[in-house]
């Protein structure tokens, strides 16, 4: 699945450590959710999307997965 | 270290190093002891700081982030496996009389130090797997 975590995470100017103490998970969550390692929960990525302001499907987008 | 690792080691710590301490006192003891029933007491004395042990794990699994727990599950998953393909192996062969003489009891109490190592090893690998970019 891709996502513009990373690009959203920029816009704000946060580090990865930010974005992870902002959500309450690891850093290396983070790191796997920004280059596709780990889809994260449905309760996580709504979090990501709260944090941003934005709704999830112009965070999240299942691509050729579906 | 995240505040629920912290706490992991709060917990972790203190137990293992009861665990050694209660380990060498029943090495100790148990030669000096002739009853049955305290021999029994003795011997199981160190498992004590185990459950403490084991509770640390069981919380810290539970109350870290839900990557930390799936890659923690999928290493107990593949040390399992592993730990249980080993000493099964293990077992045939001794079963089959290829000429090595152990203790029943040598052989059981490398079972849960065999299972920890290969979580850890597991460990690094699931990381590894989650960590490596693109």
């Amino acid at each position: 699945m891709d996502n513009r975590v990373r690009e959203l995470r920029g816009e704000h100017g946060w580090s990865q450590a930010d974005l992870a103490e902002r959500l309450d998970v690891s850093r290396q969550t983070v790191n796997a959710v920004e280059t596709g390692k780990y889809d994260p929960s449905l309760p996580l990525a709504f979090r990501i999307a709260k944090l941003f302001g934005r709704p999830i499907e112009s965070i999240f987008d299942p691509g050729s997965s579906t | 270290m995240r505040a629920v690792h912290k706490r992991y080691l709060r917990e972790f710590l203190p137990a293992m190093l009861a665990y050694v301490g209660l380990i060498v006192l029943s090495g100790l003891l148990l030669p000096k002891v002739a009853s049955l029933p305290w021999r029994m007491g003795l011997a199981l004395l160190p498992l004590l700081p185990i459950v403490l042990a084991i509770r640390a794990m069981v919380r810290v699994l539970r109350d870290q982030d839900e990557l930390e727990r799936r890659i923690d599950l999928e290493s107990f998953a593949i040390a399992a496996m592993a730990t249980g393909f080993g000493f099964f192996s293990f077992g045939l062969l001794l079963l089959a009389d290829v000429g090595w003489q152990v203790r029943g009891g040598a052989v059981a109490i490398w079972v849960m130090p065999c299972l920890f190592a290969t979580f850890g090893l597991a460990k690094l690998l699931v990381v590894w797997r989650y960590r490596r970019h693109g």
